[in-house]
């Protein structure tokens, strides 16, 4: 056979990458029936919308998880830098007396500061992520402790609502926050050089790092946008509880990372989508409150979360497994 | 000879992938005591055909035999109870692992409770490394710590430890300097003496004469032909092969050096290379020879920032530069070809369209945004230009035959336009057809002013491209020739030599 040049086939070049995000797409659709019809209210516009409002803060931590994932990092601090930026938005607001725009911004650059603190441990110090993101889970739930000493902060003023509690054109207000960052992530990754690096980063780094790539710039880029982005949730979470309190996102870093994974970001690196991630976010919000809503307690929740997710990694596996032989 | 019945018989195999017939009824055999070459260009089918064999791939027509009775492997474990052992191209063992470890892989001797017996195999490993007459490995060193030539014979020494009594060599001399290849020669007539059939795959047309028995020769897939050695000549087994004549083997050219272009001034970096000086100029091929092990591969990744120098300085158009990354070097004009294609050159579970785009992203950018119209035309002259055979721009690299691999390599650093192109192994693992081919292109480059220092441990292609040539022993460069003055006595001589007399480069 000659060196024959196809034009790029495009179901070949989408099968690949779409076919988990299909086969979520199903059991999504399933489960809503399933759920639907064991709990009338479950499958109701006010229902769903509150649905939308609450998967807020996971979704937009998911999204930079999935860049890190990707490159085959892991960022388990995003529930305690969570926690340290609402509990220092409140004190630079109550405590210091700043002005509440300013306390925010601060505490958003903490955020980003926090996760630059990882990505520079890891890069640059060689720390494994796990192992860095694991101590620095410790380390800003406890300086959240720390500076809260067990006070909530509340009394916030009214317009500070808006964005957790109010809406727009019919839509909670944060849902438009999260979907905004969900199309940049996803031109980001899909579109541009620096999403190419990351899956290059990820399938190789070695390789990646020969071919000029800036991979500890680019690392650090993400665990400071997964901190960044921690920061911005804390402060949707704030506004919608009206409350801060130190524990605040405590294990959130769980169902970040299992909305990643479901969503068929593999966790060994290399591959992955956004869409899949919305899909996972969207799956995980909707199953934890059907399953609430037709009686079943949180640990069953827990249980049910766990087997849909070994399930989802077996089945992509398994289709992975079958291309694999096919070529 | 004829009387003596096949160890292994294949007949009229089949084996498709999507969009590529890799194998079209292709027939083989080897008996016990020969070593038997297959021989084709890159994609023939050289390594599907030995995956059949060794029950990595189920043919999807054809017959396997083992000592006259139909076979079907399911697995690779299958036909190592069979006795049929490979060695493939990609090495495949446990670098943390000690020698003994991975020679005992998966069926270590046992004690009676289920435990590994330890001493068992390491005193089997010191067993069988001696029977091989190879002295000078520890059973307890990590496989890791070893060089290409000893993990190889780690890997002869694995297959042995199974009984194997066909044993199929995938190129395994690509990656090996002379030296080692005398020794895997010894080693490979060892083996025949005892009655091991050897199934042995070269680009090296070279070792064919001197190996084997019989040659079996392949093209696009279809069986060719296959024939006693002593009755071929090389010209008749490239015209097979290639279905054309190749009449000259390196391209001839008058270099015309131009100005200094890169200079290094006694670079360094700890445990490898020690004040390291050379200039390159435009338009000039300097080929660099020496011993695994004597710093070449190194001091080119000093050069391309990958382990930046620790003493020393290096100039660009005689300014003084500082070279901290690859991202740096590339900014400079300056590629480097990597040695080792698997794990530094390629990404290999992605697409050949973003493989030769990888080091170019920015260039192909606007605003960030890849322009996808350009890559495919990028992808899509390089596979014209280097002929790569693939079902399309979006086949995934790993499933590429290893010399297509190579291609794609070469293709990814040309396409950044360097001005200083450093070469590792550039034709390693790639057909004779090919490799004059990539040889055209470079002394094209070379013609319009790159700067070109080409690493090879063939010594053939560094006498027969290079208008200068250096030889590294043990960190520092020892010696320097014109073309003139090279021969292929005088380099070795340099690459060996124990004391320090010579003038540096
Ligand atoms: N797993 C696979 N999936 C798809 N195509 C494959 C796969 N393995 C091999 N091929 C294709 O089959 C053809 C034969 O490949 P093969 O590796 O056998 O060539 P080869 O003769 O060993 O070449 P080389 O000298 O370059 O190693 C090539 O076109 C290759 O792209
Ligand atoms: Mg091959």
């Amino acid at each position: 056979m000659a060196s024959a040049v196809a034009a790029p086939g495009h179901q070949d070049r989408y099968a690949g990458l779409k076919r988990h995000e299909v086969i979520l797409l199903f059991v999504l659709i399933a489960a809503v029936a399933v759920l639907a019809f064991r709990s009338e209210q479950f499958l109701t516009t006010g229902n769903l919308l509150n649905q939308g409002r609450l998967l807020v803060e996971v979704g937009l931590m998911a999204l930079p998880m999935t860049f890190i994932i990707i490159t085959g990092g892991i960022d388990l601090s995003v529930g305690s830098i969570m926690g340290l930026c609402a509990i220092l938005l409140g004190v630079f607001w109550q405590k210091l007396g700043l002005p509440l725009g300013a306390a925010i911004a601060l505490a958003l650059v903490v955020g980003a500061l926090a996760g630059f603190v990882n990505g520079w441990f890891i890069t640059r110090v060689g720390v494994p992520p796990l192992i860095m993101t694991l101590a620095t889970l410790a380390l800003y739930r406890g300086l959240a402790e720390g500076i809260s000493q067990a006070r909530s902060v509340r009394g916030y003023p009214d317009w500070f609502f808006g964005l957790g509690q109010g809406e727009l054109w019919g839509v909670p207000t944060q849902l438009w926050l999260l979907l905004f960052f969900f199309v940049i992530s996803a031109i980001v990754l899909t579109y541009t050089t620096f999403g190419r690096s990351l899956y290059a980063i990820g399938n190789n780094e070695v390789a990646a790092r020969f071919s000029g790539i800036p991979v500890d710039g680019i690392k650090i880029a993400i665990y400071t946008m997964s901190g960044l982005m921690a920061g911005l949730a804390a402060w949707v979470f704030v506004s919608r509880v009206s409350t801060t309190r130190s524990d605040m996102g405590t294990g959130l870093e769980l169902d970040v990372i299992t909305a990643v994974v479901l969503g068929g970001t593999s966790i060994f690196g290399g591959t992955g989508t956004i869409l899949g991630t919305a899909l996972g976010v969207v799956l995980i919000q909707l199953l934890k409150n059907g399953l609430a809503l037709s009686g079943v307690k949180g640990d069953g929740t827990i249980v049910v979360i766990g087997v849909i997710l070994i399930l989802s990694i077996l089945v992509s596996d398994l289709l992975r497994r079958q291309r694999g032989a096919e070529h | 000879m004829t009387s003596v019945p096949p160890l292994l018989r294949l007949d009229g195999i089949v084996k498709s992938f999507p969009g590529v017939r890799a194998l079209r009824g292709v027939s083989f055999d080897v008996r016990p005591g020969e070593v038997h070459a297959l021989l084709g260009e890159n994609g023939a089918g050289k390594s599907t055909l030995i995956k059949v064999m060794s029950g990595v791939h189920r043919p999807d027509e054809g017959r396997v035999e083992v000592d006259g009775r139909p076979v079907d492997f399911g697995s690779p474990q299958e036909a190592q109870a069979a006795g049929i052992a490979a060695i493939y191209q990609e090495l495949l063992l446990f670098p943390e692992l000690s020698v003994a470890e991975n020679v005992f892989m998966g069926h270590a001797p046992r004690l009676s409770w289920g435990g590994i017996d330890w001493d068992q195999t390491r005193a089997r490993t010191a067993e069988i490394l001696q029977s091989l007459d190879i002295h000078d490995l520890d059973p307890d060193t990590p496989v890791g710590a070893l060089s290409v030539g000893n993990r190889q014979r780690v890997e002869i020494a694995k297959a042995l430890s199974m009984n194997a009594r066909v044993l199929i060599m995938d190129e395994p001399t690509a990656a090996l300097t002379e030296a080692d290849v005398e020794r895997l020669f010894g080693i490979v007539r060892r083996l025949r003496e005892r009655g091991v059939g050897i199934i042995y795959i070269s680009h090296r047309l070279v070792e064919i004469f001197d190996l084997a028995d019989r040659v079996t020769v392949l093209r696009d897939g279809e069986y060719v032909g296959t024939h006693e050695v002593r009755d071929v000549t090389e010209p008749q087994l490239i015209s097979m092969m290639v279905g054309r004549t190749i009449d000259q083997l390196y391209p001839h050219r008058t270099a015309n050096p131009g100005k200094v272009v890169l200079e290094a001034k006694s670079v360094a970096y700890p445990g490898t290379v020690e004040e390291a000086s050379l200039t390159l100029r435009a338009g000039e091929i300097v080929g660099l020879a020496g011993l695994v092990g004597s710093g070449r591969s190194e001091l080119a990744q000093i050069l391309f920032g990958v382990t930046p120098a620790s003493a020393g300085q290096i100039l660009v158009d005689g300014q003084p530069v500082t070279i901290r990354s690859p991202a740096d070097a590339k900014r400079l004009g300056i590629a480097y070809v990597p040695e080792d294609r698997g794990t530094q050159g390629l990404i290999r579970p992605m697409r050949i369209r973003h493989n030769v785009s990888l080091a170019v992203l920015k260039e192909l950018a606007r605003f960030f945004f890849i322009d996808r119209g350009r890559e495919q035309e990028l992808a899509r002259r390089d596979i014209e230009r280097f002929k790569i055979r693939a079902s399309s721009m979006d086949q995934v690299v790993g499933k590429l035959s290893g010399g297509n691999q190579q291609k794609v390599v070469l293709a990814k650093w040309l396409a950044t336009r360097p001005r200083i192109l450093i070469l590792d192994e550039p034709t390693r693992g790639i057909d004779v057809g090919a490799k004059a081919e990539i040889h055209k292109i470079m002394s094209e480059l070379a013609a319009q002013g790159m700067a070109v220092l080409m690493i090879s441990s063939e010594l053939p292609e560094v006498l027969g491209m290079s208008d200068r040539v250096l030889v590294m022993r043990e960190g520092r460069i020892v010696a320097g020739f014109d073309r003139a003055e090279a021969t292929q006595e005088r380099i070795a001589a340099a690459m060996m030599r124990s004391a320090q007399q010579e003038r540096a480069a």
